[in-house]
């Protein structure tokens, strides 16, 4: 259905989100830094990126600012912000830098997740969703 | 009061009014009074070394022209919504925290305390005390990185914990028998307290400290509700407990959409309705209504439970609260989550209140404006 790349730092997270994601039937790669997701993305071409904030070697952040200098950062490639740190200035600066959505790792269970990486590839972000309500 | 023949009067004024400058020139904060139409009658050392002028260039100047007041983004606060003009109208002390330019156009971060001078009940101008936080804003932001960083190490493994069992309850990796999904549901129950206790202190912590940081964003209330429904199911299931929700007729749900902050919203719908849940008998019934007001919108979480007594009833937003009534039918509760949940709405510009009759149930009602005020986003 889509391609999805994983960006988790945690070995059996990425592990979860590939079996979770796969079962859907999506078609998932799984990689453990910033730095190991814009390699990757130069041959799998994502639909869309789950994102983690916090990981070793390059975050986030720092990621999705990378990403952004290359020049090839394509607006369809929805950026899904997966972390553990909600209300947390990160989060604000991960919008700006034009994530779609952020979800709550702890909050969240299989289904959700594939609910909304469902929903957020259809959808976009609230924004996007509720103009298309219109 | 007349001079005296031999001048003790004139003396004793002199030494009244020198030690009264003393006073004055020792504050260690920023200290400016000013008369009734706000020019300023007096400024001490600490407030000129802040402020970056000299003397002369601010007595008997208008205030809200020479101390200029901004928000984070450097555009100039009104004169209305100034601390010492809410002072002198309201006639009572304000404290707010704020932006003040220096006269090199730098802007610092202050704490701020207006009051009105007031003889006879008439107020006859004002004070305004300020210090510099910088430092203490550079102090929150470090335990805010630290509590972050620790949240984030502890939650980890919990969130392994809760994906792996809900992927073997969910079958994702083969089916298993009744006892061994039984065996499940704890672990899943259990780690979600653990998370639940984490993200309050976690938040909590932000709060006090000012840290918490908001996204305002265009959402839609009623797909945020919507999102929490699976988890909520499961936990009313576990109690035979009934649990609806209620919103208004598709043609209108796009009067659900407002600026706010959806992570919050969530949150304060979750430790609602899961108090809502745990705090019901089993067979029990618990709604969640959505309706769009005028300028805000309005979630009610109402329950069928035991209720909270009246004479606790003014304490039921305060750290640690929990009722007596059910501290002893329900053990796990931290007494923290309505604290935080007032904590959460302040920070979007939201308002809560409750009715509740002991052993009848409990309605919790909050308000989420359409669009942020301008003073909550900037410090």
């Amino acid at each position: 259905m889509a391609k999805i790349l994983v960006v988790e730092d945690d070995k059996d997270l990425n592990n979860a989100y590939k079996i979770i994601l796969k079962h859907e039937g999506h078609e998932v790669v799984g990689v453990f830094d910033g730095k190991e997701a814009l390699d990757k993305i130069k041959d799998f071409s994502p639909d869309l990126i789950l994102l983690d904030l916090l990981m070793p070697v390059m975050g986030g952040l720092e990621f999705l600012q990378n990403w952004q200098k290359t020049g090839t950062k394509n607006k369809d490639v929805k950026v899904l912000i997966f972390t553990n740190m909600e209300n947390s200035p990160e989060v604000s600066e991960a919008y700006k830098l034009g994530a779609n959505r952020c979800i709550i790792k702890s909050w969240t269970a299989p289904h959700n997740l594939a609910h909304v990486v469902s929903d957020t590839l259809k959808n976009g972000d609230y924004q996007e969703n509720t103009k298309a309500k219109k | 009061m007349t001079a005296s023949r031999d001048g003790t009067i004139p003396k004793r004024r002199a030494a009244d009014q020198a030690q009264a400058e003393a006073i004055f020139t020792s504050v260690g904060d920023g200290f400016i009074s000013t008369d009734e139409f706000g020019h300023i009658t007096r400024i001490n050392p600490v407030a000129l070394k802040l402020l970056g002028y000299k003397r002369q260039e601010l007595l008997n100047a208008w205030f809200p022209e020479k101390i200029i007041a901004v928000y984070a983004d450097n555009m100039p606060v009104s004169l209305i919504d100034r601390p010492i003009t809410k002072a002198l109208l309201t006639g009572k002390p304000i404290s707010e925290k704020t932006f003040l330019r220096r006269k090199n156009g730098e802007i610092i971060p202050v704490a701020v305390t207006a009051s009105p001078i007031l003889m006879n009940g008439k107020p006859i101008g004002a004070t305004q005390i300020f210090r510099d936080i910088t430092l203490e804003q550079e102090v929150d932001r470090m335990k805010s990185e630290f509590i972050s960083l620790a949240s984030h190490q502890l939650r980890t493994p919990l969130s392994a914990i809760k994906t792996y069992s809900h992927m073997l309850s969910d079958g994702l990796m083969g089916p298993l028998h009744k006892d061994q999904l039984k065996a499940l549901e704890t672990i899943i129950s259990a780690s979600n307290r653990m998370n639940e206790l984490i993200s309050t202190l976690l938040n909590i912590t932000r709060i006090e400290t000012g840290t918490i940081a908001v996204t305002f964003k265009t959402v839609n209330v009623c797909e945020l509700v919507s999102e929490l429904m699976p988890e909520l199911t499961l936990m009313a299931h576990n109690k035979s407990i009934t649990l609806k929700i209620k919103q208004p007729p598709k043609i209108e749900r796009s009067r659900l959409r407002i600026i706010s902050d959806s992570l919050i919203i969530k949150e304060v719908v979750t430790n609602l309705a899961s108090n809502a849940i745990k705090y019901t008998p089993d067979n029990g019934k618990v709604e969640i209504i959505i309706r769009p007001g005028t300028k805000d919108v309005r979630v009610s979480v109402k329950d069928s439970g035991w209720g909270i007594p009246l004479h606790s009833q003014d304490q039921v937003f305060s750290k640690f609260f929990r009722a007596h009534n059910i501290v002893k039918k329900e053990t796990t509760g931290t007494g923290l989550g309505l604290y935080l949940v007032k904590g959460l709405l302040d920070a979007v510009g939201g308002t809560i209140w409750f009715n509740s009759k002991e052993g009848k149930g409990t309605n919790f009602t909050f308000t989420l404006p359409r669009k942020p005020s301008k003073n909550l986003i900037q410090i």
